[in-house]
Order: C-alpha cells, then structure tokens, then sequence
C-alpha cells in the first residue's frame, strides 16, 4: 500500500492523498481480525516509552510526528536528546546498569557489535515474529535499501533493528561560484581545463587552491581536524576513494587482516593533509559543527560533509548560501564510486519494560508517511521509495544521497570498533598536526589496532 | 539533673565517638568506599565494552602494561608534569609580585583586588569557552590583534599548532588562577608582624635582603599552602583543557585526567582505566610528599 502511495503521489499528488485517505480509512475499519495500530497497542494504552537519540534535525522531526502515534495508541512517547557522545555515553550507562530507563534507543551503528556481544540487545525477530505485534504490511526486506538495513542494523547475520537515519557523507559546493563566467575563465587559464564538479580529487584540490583567498577570509575547502570522531568519519571518504580500508573483512561484523597502513591509505592521509593549505587556520579544531557554519557564512567553496547537516544549509533562515549550493557523490579515485555510511539504529534494549510498545512506535515510524515527513525535515530515510517521491526528488541534495547510498562500504562494528576509532583519531590527529609523518600515524594505528584485536587481526603491511 | 550534666556523664562513659559516626559514614561512603572500589577495579580486567571482561582478577598485569607497554600514558605523564610546573611556578611568580604590589604600592587595595578576582570566580567551562573564541583561527579577537602586530603567521591557528598549544593552554590556566595565589599571599602579607620588620628597617636591612631573610621564610607555610593546593589542583585539570583542544592536536594537550576519561568513558576499559586513576593519585600523593618535606626540612634547617 505505501509503495502504491508513492507512485500515485507521482502523478496526480491531490488524488494520491485522497486515495491514501480513504484506503487508511478503509484499513481502519476493516475486517475483523486484521491488524490495526489501535488493536495492537490496545494492551500497552497509558504505558510511556523512552528513548534517547542524537539532538539533531531527525530526532526533533521524530519528536513533532509522535503525537499522531499517541493520540492513536494512548502510549506516551517521550525522547531525549543529547549531543552525539553524550546519547552514546548515556545508553553505555543505562545498558551497563541494566536499570532499563529506554524502551528503545537511537545509537550509532558502530556501537553495535559491543551491545550484542555484551547481550544488551533484543533481535528484532521476536517482535516481528509476533502476529499481533507485526503489521503485515511492514516488509523490511522489501522497502529498506537491503545493504544499508544490513550495514546499519545487523550483527552477525541477524537484525538487531531498522535504520533511523542513513548518514552519508557527500560534496557540498557552492555552485553559484562554479557557474561564474568569470571565475570559469580565470580557472581555465590557470588550470588549462574547464571548471567543473570535481570528479576526481586532482579537480578537488585545484578548485580548493584556486578558491583560497585568506585576505577575502574565503577558503577552497575546511577539514575537520579537530581531535574528534568527525576526523576520523571524514577522513574514511578519502580512504575508501583511494582504494584503502582498515581492515579486510566482508562484513562490519568481521574481524580480517589489518590493511590501515597500506599504500592507498597512506596516499589518502598524505592527500587529505595537502588540503591543510586551502582550509581556514583554525581547520585543525573544526569538527561536523564548525565546517557547516563556515560553509552557512559563506567562507568556504567546498567540502565533505553528512547528510543530515544539508538540510541547514539549504535553510535560508540560518544559511547565507541556501539556493547557491550543489551536491555530489564524493569525487573518485583508485576505488571507484565510493560511499562512507553511517546510520543511526532503532535498537531495543533487552532490559527495556516496554519492549512491545516500542516495536509499535518503531514500527509506525518506518511506515512511508512517517519515514516522508522526518526525511522532508531534515531526516535521510533507508527508503527508496520516499527517495522516489517527488518532493523528495525537488529537493537539492537527494540525488548525492541516493547515488551515494548506493555504493556505501561496511565499517567495522565488532565490539572493539569504537576504541579502533579512538586508535585512529589520534593518529590522524598526529599526522595532520605534523608530529608524525602519515606513514608513521598509520604505522603506529596498525601496530594499536593489531594490540586490540589480536590474533584474529595480523598486520598485512609491514611497519617502517 | 542538668542538660549539661547529662551530656557530661555520656562523654565519660565514652560514647563521644559516637557523635563522629554521621561524619565518618559520609567519609567512607564518598571518599574511602569509591577509593578502595578503584583499587580493586584496578586489578580485574572489567570492560563494558569487551565480551567476557567482567572482571575477572588479572594481578598486576594492567600495572605493568601501563609501565611497560603504553607509550601514550607516559607522553601524558609528560604532558601533564610540564603542565603543572609550568603554571604553578608563573602562578607563583606572578602572584607573589601582584601581591607584593598592592600590598605596598596600591591604595584602592580592596577595588583592584575585586577587579583581580574576576577570572577566579568564572566556572572553568566558561574560561574554556571564552578563551576558544578569543583564540578562534579566523575571528578570535587575540588572534586579529597578534596577526595585526604581525606576530602570528595568517596560516597558523594558536590552538591548532601542536608546538604552541601547550603553551597557550598553560597561559589560560595561569590568566584564571593567578589571582587566587594573590589574594592568599596578599592575605600572608596583611598577616605579617609589622614590628620585626621595622625594626630590621632601622638596623639597615635593604628591601631585597627584607624580602629574602624575613617575608619570605615568615610566608613559608602559606607559600607551601598555596604551591600545594595549585598542584594539586593543576593535576587535576580536565574541564578548560578538555574544551579549548580535547587534547589535541594529536596528543600535545592530553594530560593525564583527559586521558584517563578516555580509557574510562571513551574505550570503557574500567579495569584499566582504574590503573590509570590510580597511578595518577599516587604521583599527586608522592609529589605532596616529597613537596611537604622539602618545605619543612628548610624551615627547620633554617631555624637550626
């Protein structure tokens, strides 16, 4: 039905809504013993249910849509938010404690494999295992972009939850600098090829030297250099471009040979750190936050950055740039069209009191019309049909989100996988403040990572 | 029988321990309890991240990783050690002569005085934020001005450059406390015998010879004071640090509380993040010591 819903949508919008409502009202009232919200939640009506997520743009999408669910249900909905590390440090504690404060969480999915591996989690199967709790309409295997329900949900071989968001990280440009006759033709003659979207990242550091203009305070680029998990997401997109990975394993769940000093890893480092020269001074405390608010005042011509973050700066009321943006797949290199995914994940907790009425709100939320709003309001759906639907497609950035979605490599998330991160912050850290050259960074990360994760992770590359 | 009398005789029949029982239970519920709880913890391998690391007993296997086998612990304890000299020592320096300054020179003592305690009274979170946006690469205001005098490069960034960055955070730390050593030493001062400094004027004394022979040895103990609660309190210092660098870049800012928090609530290594906990009271527990010692030894060997 909701596939069908997006198709009617594109066509004729006004008789698709009217066909949605009647056929809802239909559902509604239909026969007796099919599934309905209403029935389903009817043993769980006055029960509240917590969750805790990322401040961000979905969430506070999220938290405008539950009202429907609980005017419909009689469950009460309330979400925390919290700054990135503070959501993942406060769901470490409740886990930890086993106090059960959350129905459901909202983490990273990098923390998946250390929730499983510790029993913290509840498979997904039970619940959609369950016929009154499952809506027979609700076909994950059907409507989520199987690889990233994988990548983002699953551990093992087994869903742990459904995506939240599917966080990719893109180009953004400004192209109203790119179609400038004049700043083509000053490009041309100095490059000797036309100016164009970086395909390539040679195209990506020209127009980073040729945009740099410090006495403006305009910049080619900004990195985010800052000792920070945004250094190290950041600098993945580079990696995999350039054909490199940390570790060779077919799945996040898999530990394999470490392969993070390799020559296309090194190559990456050494290239992201050229970009030092055509970023604002204070590039090397930038992080997500800083990078989009250099780029909303109009101070930088491009960079890599997430998806969640664009909708900010297409908002005309916080961003001196929205209508003169453009965005693309990140530019290639050796490893072809690339991706650097990370989702947030629904997960409920094995120590939740209100495991059911959970999966009810998760469910709803993963439905079409829910999954359409938050994406339209700054979410990034796992589904291809709200990318599919018109208004969707009007927006500026859903093509870099769709074509990128569609060539998302798998990070690791075994339980080790945050400290892996920890270990390479600090060594890109290293290596772009010039302590260490980026052989010696990566070297060094290999060497920890190998410490880490032991027999099951022998170096590939040797250590200078 | 009187109230008094009645409280007189329970005290001799002993039962004046008994009024110390609130304060002690607090005492090890909050201090002891927790402090031996890390020891313990210190000696298991519990992490909430690992599988299977629930805290099984490891001896001193985490003791001798972090001695043996932890490069980074040891360039933090670095870090850290030219931290705490570096701004207790400029604190000292700095504060004795602004002490000595409105002691002697400066009317409005009390005016000056508040002006002088503004920093000390601001929450660190609020020095650290403050300090991030004066130093801020593109429209910091200390930033403009030192490019402006031509005394800072336009491509470097003061907290961006790992060789500085020490430094500047140093020079934060220093800008917030200097003024709490001034007001004790100032107090020190005010506190001082006139006398036995009068009469050392009249017999020829010299300025220098006055502040070397009688106000400093007369100061001894509120120097040692003042010096000790600093180190300590330098040893300490997470939050400011924490927000102008996180550490960084690379690890040229990481003390050692920083790096701990890492290992606790960062990788959830509890086990070894206690080591780690522990090994940092320790160092504060023999620097004390040894600080202590060192001031009584030269007071008495003065005296003798």
């Amino acid at each position: 039905m909701k596939n069908e819903n997006r198709m009617t949508f594109g066509r004729l919008p006004r008789v698709a809504a009217a066909a949605t409502v009647v056929l809802g009202l239909i559902a509604s009232a239909g026969p007796a013993g099919a599934w309905s919200l209403e029935e389903a939640s009817a043993p769980y009506k006055g029960t509240t249910i917590r969750t805790i997520g990322e401040a961000l743009p979905p969430l506070e999408a999220m938290d405008k849509l539950k009202h429907i669910f609980e005017e419909r249900t009689g469950i009460t909905v309330v979400i925390e938010m919290y700054e990135h590390s503070e959501a993942v440090n406060k769901v470490m504690l409740d886990l930890n404690s086993k106090r059960g404060r959350y129905d459901f969480i909202l983490q990273p999915h990098r923390e998946l494999g250390r929730f499983v591996a510790n029993g913290h989690l509840t498979p997904i199967e039970k619940f959609m295992d369950d016929p009154k709790l499952r809506d027979p309409g609700f076909k994950p295997e059907d409507v989520l972009y199987q690889g990233l329900w994988k990548e983002i949900s699953w551990y093992e071989g087994k869903p742990y939850g459904f995506p939240f968001t599917a966080l990719t990280m893109y180009l953004w440009y400004r192209d109203d600098l790119l179609q400038d006759p004049k700043e083509q033709a000053g490009f041309k003659a100095k490059f000797g090829y036309d100016m164009q979207v970086p395909a390539t990242w040679e195209q990506y550091r020209d127009l980073a030297e040729w945009f740099t203009r410090p006495d403006e305070g305009f910049y080619g680029t900004a990195i985010q250099g800052r000792r920070h998990e945004a250094l190290w997401y950041e600098w993945l997109n580079f990696l995999y471009s350039f054909d490199g990975d940390m570790m060779e394993a077919s799945s996040g769940s898999e530990c394999g040979p470490i392969i993070v000093n390799s020559p296309a890893a090194v190559a990456s480092l050494d290239y992201y750190k050229s970009l030092i020269e055509y970023s604002p001074s204070d590039t090397l405390n930038y992080f997500w936050d800083d990078v989009m608010v250099a780029m909303q005042q109009g101070k930088v011509f491009e960079l890599i950055m997430w998806n969640d973050a664009t909708y900010a700066v297409e908002d005309p009321s916080q961003s001196t740039v929205s209508g003169k943006m453009g965005f693309d797949i990140v530019p290639q290199g050796d490893g072809g069209k690339v991706g650097q995914v990370e989702g947030w994940t629904y997960l409920i907790p094995e120590y939740a009191t209100n495991q059911e009425a959970a999966f009810l709100f998760i469910q709803w939320m993963m439905e079409f019309d829910q999954q359409l709003e938050q994406h339209m309001n700054g979410g990034a759906s796992a589904r291809p049909d709200v990318y599919g639907h018109p208004t969707v497609q009007e927006i500026t950035y859903s093509k870099a989100s769709m074509d990128t979605n569609a060539v998302a490599i798998a990070k690791p998330t075994i339980p080790e996988s945050p400290e892996i991160t920890e270990i390479l912050v600090l060594e890109l850290s290293n290596a772009l403040a010039g302590k260490k050259s980026s052989q010696q960074a990566l070297d060094d990360a290999a060497v920890s990572m190998g410490k880490l994760l032991g027999d099951c992770a022998p170096l590939k590359f040797p250590v200078m | 029988m009187s109230v008094r009398k009645r409280v007189d005789r329970l005290l001799d029949k002993g039962v004046g321990p008994l009024f110390l029982a609130p304060s002690v239970l607090l005492l090890v519920v909050l201090l002891l309890g927790p402090f031996i709880y890390m020891v313990v913890l210190s000696f298991t391998d519990l992490s909430y991240a690992l599988p299977g690391r629930d805290g099984n007993f490891l001896g001193f296997d985490n003791y001798r990783r972090l001695m043996r086998d932890d490069p980074v612990f040891w360039e933090s304890f670095r870090t850290t050690l030219t931290f705490v000299f570096g701004v207790v020592s400029t604190e000292f320096v700095l504060g004795f002569a602004l002490a000595s300054l409105l002691f002697h020179q400066i009317q409005r003592r009390r005016f000056v005085l508040t002006l002088l305690l503004i920093p000390m009274m601001l929450a660190p979170v609020t020095v650290g934020l403050m300090w991030k946006l004066m130093l801020q690469g593109e429209f910091g205001m200390l930033t403009h001005y030192l490019r402006a005098a031509g005394l800072l490069d336009p491509q470097t960034a003061l907290l961006g450059d790992h060789r500085l960055v020490l430094w500047i955070v140093m020079l934060v730390d220093v800008w917030e406390w200097t003024p709490f050593v001034t007001l004790v030493i100032l107090a020190g001062l005010l506190s001082l015998p006139r006398e036995p400094f009068e009469a050392a004027i009249m017999d020829g004394a010299r300025p220098w010879q006055v502040f070397r022979d009688m106000t400093v040895p007369l100061l001894r103990p509120i120097l040692a004071l003042v010096a000790l609660l600093r180190g300590i309190d330098a040893f300490k210092e997470f939050d400011k640090v924490f927000i102008l660098t996180g550490g960084g870049p690379g690890n040229a800012t990481e003390l050692l509380s920083i790096y701990t928090w890492r290992i606790n609530f960062r990788n959830w290594d509890l086990g070894y993040g206690a080591t780690s906990a522990f090994m940092v009271y320790l160092v504060v527990l023999i620097l004390c010591a040894v600080f202590y010692k060192a001031i009584y030894w030269r007071a008495g060997g003065g005296q003798g």
